[in-house]
């Protein structure tokens, strides 16, 4: 689904390098969470996935024809913007060329929020705002989702909400997933794979070696290949 | 007042200028960049100043040399990525800079004054008929991109993601707001076509509803505010842009009174 060789990244062109060579590949069906210390890249490793940044040597290949996104919810938004979640949902749809106007309340109702098909979009709580980008997200009919920090600034009981519909897209739709991530709780539950950046490079492992890591050393763990 | 073929010119204007102008403003002001309006505005100047030099409409010469500017706008935004106040400055620069060498050479074929403050004295049938189809190929424009549009203005990483070309759409729309300062220049002026562009929207904002509702509100407010300036603006005799600026102020005051009112 996605194959990456020899990323190197920085956001000056020049060394030092954000990601130092990178070499992944993610097949079709995983969950991959991506995880590591803030600023390890995490955010711009999908970014370049997304085709937002250009690498500066490398290739990112994605062979998904529909992708969905979920931004970070902070950093994405415009603020006090006057759009309805019907709008917004509605006007994604015709952007995606898709004629069927049921999408909507169909990926509304994997949240139950139909009920707020002409709320104001900044007036939701952030599990709510959360839950309407993923409905967003999953309009198309994507093929691969990707997902910055899913959870970040929202309720438990939202979060695990959203986590559970994740894993069931996931296990039940076949939709691959990626998704950055600072809940390492919520990504050793639900992911098939955990990505550990540092340093610029990456590794992967299975979410049981990585929370027996974690777990016995409750702090930043670095040795796991 | 309506028997004089210069008010039914004007009066015509008016109602395109009070479409027009909140359909590309709202674009602006959600996205934070009502001063690219303001600078815009001043570009247009030098537009309307090369074309009374070469003996063209100046509200042709106005709708190129601000599309231009508009585009230059876009362009450099890729040089001034953490400083974009200053490609504001640069245009502004430029435009202003060519207004004033060419109106102060004294080589123009007529006087740019009536550009400064607005006049519906000068509005003729060819200003009239340049007008009508700036403004329907610019309303057509917006219906047809309004998806695209309205997602660049909110979430412009979901339109990348959705397929949307977003540089070729910034471009366009530069040219969408050159249209809308070209259409409206002569009969408000130079100096308030921002207050046409910008008010109406901020006036709809405060109603709080979504976006298609702020849109018609917007363009239902900026007719209450260009028509009643138009008409009491003649009169006191006095220039209907900046008149019709001062209710845009005051329509606005009303309604924010009114919501803190209810709100009490």
């Amino acid at each position: 689904m996605i194959k990456i060789e020899k990323l190197f990244f920085s956001y000056t062109g020049n060394p030092p390098f954000l990601l130092d060579g990178i070499d992944l590949s993610i097949n079709h069906g995983d969950y991959v969470s991506v995880v590591g210390e803030n600023g390890c890249g995490k955010s711009t490793l999908l970014r370049l996935i997304l085709n937002f940044l250009k690498p500066t040597h490398g290739s990112v290949i994605s062979e998904a024809k529909m992708v969905g996104y979920v931004p970070q919810r902070s950093e994405s938004l415009n603020f006090g913007f006057p759009i309805t979640v019907y709008e917004m949902l509605d006007s994604y749809r015709k952007l995606l060329k898709i004629d069927d106007k049921k999408i909507i309340s169909e990926t509304l109702s994997i949240f139950g929020l139909n009920n707020f098909l002409n709320t104001l979009v900044h007036t939701l709580s952030g599990g709510q705002t959360q839950k309407t980008l993923i409905a967003r997200a999953l309009i198309g009919h994507p093929e691969l989702l990707l997902l910055d920090e899913p959870s970040t600034g929202i309720d438990i009981d939202s979060q695990k909400e959203i986590y559970a519909t994740l894993k069931k897209l996931n296990t039940v739709n076949g939709i691959t997933i990626v998704s950055v991530e600072h809940n390492l709780d919520a990504a050793i539950a639900n992911s098939t794979l955990i990505y550990h950046m540092s340093g610029g490079k990456g590794h992967f492992c299975s979410p049981n070696r990585y929370a027996a890591e974690y777990l016995n050393n409750q702090k930043e763990v670095t040795s796991i290949v | 007042m309506f028997s004089y073929v210069f008010m039914q010119n004007a009066f015509i204007v008016s109602i395109l200028i009070s479409i027009l102008c909140p359909c590309i403003g709202i674009f602006l002001v959600l996205r934070r960049y009502s001063m690219i309006g303001d600078t815009l505005s001043h570009a247009s100047l030098a537009g309307v100043t090369i074309g009374l030099l070469c003996n063209q409409n100046p509200i042709l010469g106005a709708f190129i040399f601000t599309s231009i500017c508009g585009a230059l706008i876009e362009f450099l935004r890729t040089y001034f990525k953490k400083n974009t106040d200053l490609i504001l400055a640069i245009v502004l620069s430029l435009g202003v800079g060519t207004a004033i060498t060419l109106i102060s050479s004294g080589r123009l074929h007529a006087n740019a004054d009536a550009f400064m403050f607005g006049s519906i004295l000068t509005v003729s049938g060819s200003d009239m008929i340049m007008v009508l189809i700036i403004s329907i190929i610019s309303v057509s424009a917006v219906i047809l991109l309004y998806n695209e549009m309205l997602y660049i203005a909110y979430d412009e990483e979901a339109a990348k993601v959705a397929g949307v070309k977003v540089k070729l759409i910034n471009y366009v729309f530069s040219i969408l707001v050159a249209s809308a300062i070209a259409v409206s220049i002569k009969t408000v002026g130079v100096l308030v076509i921002s207050s046409m562009i910008t008010l109406p929207v901020a006036t709809a904002l405060q109603l709080e509803k979504g976006f298609r509702l702020t849109l018609i509100f917007s363009v239902i407010v900026s007719m209450i505010d260009i028509i009643s300036g138009l008409l009491i603006s003649y009169y006191l005799n006095v220039a209907p842009g900046g008149f019709t600026a001062l209710i845009s102020v005051a329509v606005l005051a009303v309604v924010l009174l009114l919501k803190n009112i209810r709100n009490w």
